[in-house]
């Protein structure tokens, strides 16, 4: 873990043309910041601000069109897919607004899923996958399949698929969207703690103002470009 | 990243969707049955043919009268004086009803000497009663199993050794009357055979030639030394009898047969690989609906590092599982399946057996019309009624008693083979649906929630 560096994730003068139907869209331009490890940070913006387009640059499944995006001091635009593929199961964790677990694994398969491309043994997979969850208060929940689980349950299991390669980066894309605001709460709470305890750096991107009051640091985006950051 | 663990990925993604994948695995047995089917019923049929003409000995040549004169014993005597000849068996053939306790039999009247009627029965005259004729003009029967045992009198005996039984000869005899001939002994049950052995009718060649009003033979089987001597001497006897006599070898009879079989074979195999062409459209086709439907899922698993290979190795696996599948249940539906066409083949032919159909498919090639006098000869030949010992021509009902039996073959190679073309076909099929999920892009895939 890159402790020792101050920043595990810069974005550099990154910029992303869009062509729609022959019209160039700007999405990004001349972005740059920088989040520290250990960070619990929200993304915020309203609808085609470019704050998704930032996410997914951030997490290695869309390529800038100019600039560059280094995490944990690496660059990563020019990685080609199974080189990207390889990073973000070491380096990256991501948190959907609609769970994705995959439906016929049970809870505690699914939060083994990222270690089965690595060399984890099967004993070593299950042990941390089963700490993992009932870190997260699902001891009771291993065996059960997505179906069985409320959102609150499967946002967590997600946060546990996300956090078990011990990464740099996670990636929460609107994680309280589907959930009532008790359970919202407390996926916020775990992001917050988890970010401390594991130092490691969580990007929420949302447009609900009120939960990134418990944010370290907040962006915000509008047509592209980084309108101010707020630092709590 | 462990196959267990992408097996288990295909596997459980199986699993969940019961009915579909039950579907798409019915389609593969579909397929894999019916070639399994077919083939081992027609390997089934070319299996009893083949050991049929091969009961005759591979170097066995026949040479059948297509004269009125037919073969003197000088014929026969230089025959046995050929080059690589080892043996010749003359036979004078006709057919005849026999009578005996209250069922009359349709039976073939051989003429053979003793020696011969052992070679005929593969060196050993095995009798349940009585004792063999020997080589006088007395006229005294050997008789088949099925002569004193008629299927039309349920298995009863009807007629003993040292008792008479009334022969009468269809078409040959001047007199068109009855003779009385003593049954001196009953053959044992001799099975299968071309040649309707257990019901025939055996004396001597002498008294053959009075019975039958026959002064030669119309038969010759000459039996070579060596496989490889085989077509020359046959081509030598058709050298010195020119078109008197028809030559047969064997291997000729077998080739015969041998091509219509494979036609059947050809026309069958032909079906089924459009029934397994048909199953690869429709595992293409379920497999892209699932790709389409799990677009999520791969999105999600690309982005927490699977690599494509992954992906396809996920989906290749599923189409393997459901050919593997699909194979085994076929295969053993297949047998199934070949078991019923053999009784249903029976059904339709009688209790015979599939036996008139193959010796339906089998006389219609030239080879079998060897022998027989024809109507209006001078020896008054009724039509049909020749009755040459290798026709097992239509009208006689009694050859169909020792009818040829089949047996769905299922040599180790056909059942590895169809499971092999099972999981070949589906991987094939679902080569392209796992090539179009390994290569969704995961901001594609998620970019649709």
């Amino acid at each position: 873990m890159a402790t020792h560096q101050p920043y595990s994730v810069r974005v550099q003068n990154v910029s992303k043309v869009y062509k729609m139907g022959g019209i160039e869209v700007d999405a990004l331009k001349d972005v740059s910041i920088s989040l520290k490890s250990g960070e619990f940070d929200a993304i915020v913006g309203p609808s085609g601000s470019g704050k998704s387009t930032l996410m997914h640059i951030l997490g290695t499944i869309d390529k800038p069109t100019s600039g560059e995006v280094y995490i944990d001091g690496v660059a990563t635009s020019r990685m080609d897919g199974d080189e990207l593929a390889e990073f973000r199961n070491r380096k990256l964790g991501f948190v959907f607004q609609a769970y994705n677990l995959v439906t016929g694994l049970d809870a505690e398969k699914n939060v083994e899923l990222p270690l089965m491309t690595g060399n984890v043994s099967q004993g070593e997979r299950r042990k941390r996958a089963e700490a993992l969850l009932r870190h997260l208060g699902l001891g009771e929940r291993l065996g059960m399949r997505p179906n069985q689980l409320s959102g609150g349950e499967q946002q967590r299991v997600a946060i546990a698929r996300a956090l078990v390669n011990e990464p740099t980066l996670i990636l929460a894309d609107e994680p309280t969207g589907n959930l009532d605001t008790k359970s919202g709460d407390e996926v916020i709470k775990f992001f917050k703690a988890i970010s401390k305890e594991r130092n490691v750096t969580i990007v929420m991107v949302t447009h609900n103002l009120d939960i990134v009051k418990h944010c370290d640091r907040v962006i915000h985006i509008r047509d592209g470009r980084i309108e101010r950051e707020v630092v709590n | 990243m462990d196959l267990k663990d992408i097996f288990w990925l295909s596997y459980n993604d199986l699993s969940q969707k019961k009915v579909r994948t039950a579907l798409t695995i019915l389609m593969v047995v579909i397929g894999i049955a019916a070639i399994v089917a077919l083939t081992s019923f027609t390997s089934g049929i070319s299996n009893s043919i083949t050991g049929e003409l091969e009961s005759l000995g591979p170097t066995s040549i026949i040479v059948g009268s297509s004269t009125q004169l037919g073969f003197t014993q000088g014929d026969v005597n230089e025959m046995e004086a050929l080059p690589n000849v080892t043996s010749v068996t003359a036979l004078i053939t006709g057919a005849g009803t026999f009578y005996a306790g209250n069922q009359n039999t349709s039976v073939t009247v051989v003429g053979i000497s003793s020696s011969g009627l052992a070679q005929l029965l593969g060196g050993n005259v095995t009798l349940i009663q009585g004792s063999a004729y020997t080589d006088t003009i007395a006229p005294e029967a050997v008789i088949g199993y099925d002569v004193a045992f008629p299927s039309s009198a349920a298995g009863q005996q009807t007629v003993t050794t040292g008792q008479s039984a009334a022969l009468k000869l269809s078409g040959a005899s001047r007199n068109a009357s009855e003779i009385t001939v003593p049954v001196i002994g009953i053959l044992a049950s001799h099975g299968t055979s071309l040649i309707p052995i257990d019901s025939a009718v055996f004396v001597s060649v002498q008294a053959a030639g009075v019975l039958l009003h026959k002064t030669s033979y119309n038969e010759m089987v000459v039996t070579a030394d060596n496989l490889s001597s085989v077509n020359a001497t046959a081509a030598l006897i058709t050298t010195i009898f020119g078109s008197s006599a028809r030559v047969l070898t064997t291997a000729q009879l077998l080739s015969t047969a041998s091509s219509i079989i494979g036609s059947i074979t050809l026309l069958l195999a032909v079906i089924a690989g459009i029934s397994l062409f048909v199953a690869a459209i429709g595992i293409m086709n379920i497999m892209l609906m699932s790709v389409m439907e799990r677009t999520h899922e791969i999105g999600v698993l690309k982005a927490i590092g699977f690599k494509n290979r992954h992906v396809m190795l996920v989906f290749m696996l599923q189409a393997l599982i459901i050919g593997f599948m699909g194979g085994v249940i076929g295969i053993a539906a297949g047998a199934g399946t070949a078991y019923g066409l053999v009784g249903l083949s029976s059904l339709a032919s009688g209790p015979s057996g599939v036996q008139g159909s193959s010796s339906a498919g089998v006389s219609s090639s030239p080879t079998f019309a060897a022998s027989g006098y024809r109507s209006g000869s001078r020896f008054e030949s009724a039509p049909g009624g020749g009755g040459a010992v290798f026709a097992g021509g239509p009208t006689s009902s009694s050859a169909s008693s020792s009818g040829i039996s089949i047996k769905p073959a299922f040599p180790i190679t056909t059942i590895l083979l169809a499971l092999l073309i099972a999981m070949g076909v589906s991987v094939v099929a679902g080569l392209y649906p796992a090539w179009r999920a390994s290569r969704m892009e995961p901001i594609d895939a998620l970019r649709e929630l």
